[in-house]
């Protein structure tokens, strides 16, 4: 694990964006990843709402350290979100790295991940440990292998709070027993155009799964992004969860491609030129927010699926949802913008971005 | 007005009786009125009210409201209204508050999902060394001596390197 100038790594990152977002995998027209993330603390330490200073650091060191030692990966990066700016903290929400209560947290805390961006092991977040594992498409069961593997290397060096009645104990106990959140982000602009969509949300809610925005709880839904994850984490395993999940997707995905069939069918002319316009908008537009962008990338990128425009690669259009972020586009230009400044680069940086 | 009763306290409680068909009007001071009408329902006080709402609501609050974390200090109160524990001995201590909750969010309060190896190989020896104890007690009951220093030794064996046996 390095830990060169943070820096400089974090702007590295800037032009590029993590694998999870090449748009490859299975369903990957409309299923863009698949996320798990697992809560762990360590046992006989205060959770972190009443940790001291000093057991915050402790914690900060002892996991930081047992990260390094357990062989994970040959290439994770530590950083240590004290010492890195609100910006480069922004940036690292929007690339899925860390969480928004991470970022706006207080103390010694840190992430550590690897190149490919895949895992991500968050220190001192709400729990003392959330490690996350993204990858492209829907590949959930793939995911669970990864994070369990992770789980069971670092599990031989820390001893997780745990209690054969309640499981992983976490501080917050919707949480508690598997201290999983398997999550899938949907890419459902059919469903949304033909107001089917509160249908899937209604049915999918029986089965004690939740609809979130692009950023988890509390987030708003824009691009037409949405994220279906488990709300119950106990009384039920890791697997029996995953596969609940498994078994619903393939049903709101051929519900999407149903709604985007019949409005191919019925009105062809009228969603050729919604998408087009889009595309003209993004390729000519001097100022886009960032509300904007979203809706019409969410255009485009059904356009793309529907072969109604053949000239853009999908993984163009998944990077631009992410670059275009208020924090990727200050990190890109290398200083603190105003939203009317992110308005008029986020527009030249995607006009630069379709022309290549 | 003067109370009708005492006739010297102001009157602040007016009553209206009905009896068969005759409407009688009182005027009383509050205490004449509580003294004389101990048919009547008292009017709760505010806190009253609060703490009947709150059996109603969520029952185990009252009677877990005194409960303190002797390890990390939070208070159950606190913990409802924060909705953070502050370490895990809270969900030995909080136990009975927290199961009807844990079936509320989770419709669960059995873990069923991955056991740590660590607390995994802790469990089988807790169970063994359950086993071995029980097994230990019948021999002594059956006078079986030879068998007793036997389990006895296995006994001191396995729970040599756990401090906490």
């Amino acid at each position: 694990m390095s830990s060169q100038a943070t820096t400089m790594k974090i702007s590295d990152l800037a032009d590029n964006t993590g694998e999870w977002l090449r748009g490859t995998g299975p369903e990957s027209d409309i299923v863009i990843s698949s996320r798990i993330r697992l809560a762990r603390n360590v046992a006989r330490f205060p959770f972190l709402s009443r940790a001291n200073v000093k057991q915050k650091k402790e914690l900060e060191e002892i996991i930081r350290d047992k990260i390094k030692d357990s062989d994970i990966s040959q290439d994770l990066c530590y950083l240590n979100l004290a010492d890195i700016t609100p910006v480069d903290r922004l940036f690292l929400v929007e690339r899925h790295l860390i969480s928004r209560e991470h970022a706006g947290g207080e103390g010694e805390r840190g992430v550590a991940f690897g190149k490919s961006e895949t895992v991500s092991l968050m220190v001192n977040e709400e729990d003392h440990l959330r490690i996350q594992v993204i990858r492209s498409g829907f590949e959930l069961k793939e995911a669970w292998k990864t994070i369990d593997e992770i789980d069971n290397k670092l599990e031989k060096k820390l001893n997780y709070a745990y209690s054969s009645r309640f499981g992983y104990l976490t501080a917050c106990p919707t949480n508690v027993g598997t201290g999983m959140r398997a999550s899938v982000m949907l890419h459902l602009p059919a469903l949304g155009m033909t107001h089917h969509i509160e249908k899937v949300f209604n049915a999918v809610m029986k089965l004690g799964l939740v609809v979130r925005g692009l950023y988890g709880e509390g987030t708003q839904v824009s691009g037409d992004l949405y994220q279906i994850s488990n709300q119950f984490t106990l009384g039920k395993s890791e697997t029996e969860i995953i596969e609940i999940i498994e078994s619903v997707i393939p049903r709101i995905t051929s519900y999407e491609r149903m709604a985007r069939k019949a409005l191919v069918s019925e009105s062809r002319e009228q969603l050729e030129d919604r998408v087009w316009r889009s595309y003209g908008m993004l390729k000519v537009a001097r100022l886009i927010s960032s509300e904007e962008i979203m809706h019409l990338l969410s255009q485009v990128r059904m356009g793309v699926n529907l072969g109604i425009i053949k000239d853009i690669e999908m993984k163009t259009l998944n990077e631009l949802f992410i670059l275009t972020l208020p924090g990727h586009l200050q990190k890109l230009e290398g200083r603190e913008l105003n939203s009317t400044q992110r308005n008029v680069i986020r527009a030249s940086y995607v006009r630069k971005r379709l022309e290549k | 007005m003067k109370c009708e009763s005492c006739n010297k306290k102001h009157a602040t409680v007016h009553l209206t009786e009905i009896v068969g068909t005759v409407k009688k009007e009182r005027h009383l001071c509050e205490e004449c009125a509580q003294s004389i009408n101990t048919h009547l329902t008292k009017i709760p006080s505010p806190t009253e009210i609060l703490t009947s709402l709150i059996n109603q609501v969520a029952p185990e609050i009252n009677e877990m409201s005194k409960i303190v974390c002797p390890v990390c200090g939070l208070s159950y109160l606190e913990f409802r209204s924060h909705g953070r524990l502050g370490c895990a001995m809270d969900y030995t201590i909080f136990r009975k508050g927290l199961i009807p909750l844990l079936e509320k969010m989770h419709s669960s309060t059995q873990h069923v999902g991955k056991v740590p190896s660590r607390a995994g190989k802790e469990l089988i020896k807790k169970n063994e060394l359950m086993q071995l104890r029980s097994e230990l007690n019948k021999a002594v009951e059956k006078e079986d001596y030879e068998r007793a220093a036997e389990l006895r030794d296995k006994i001191y064996e396995l729970s040599g390197d756990n401090d906490e046996d």
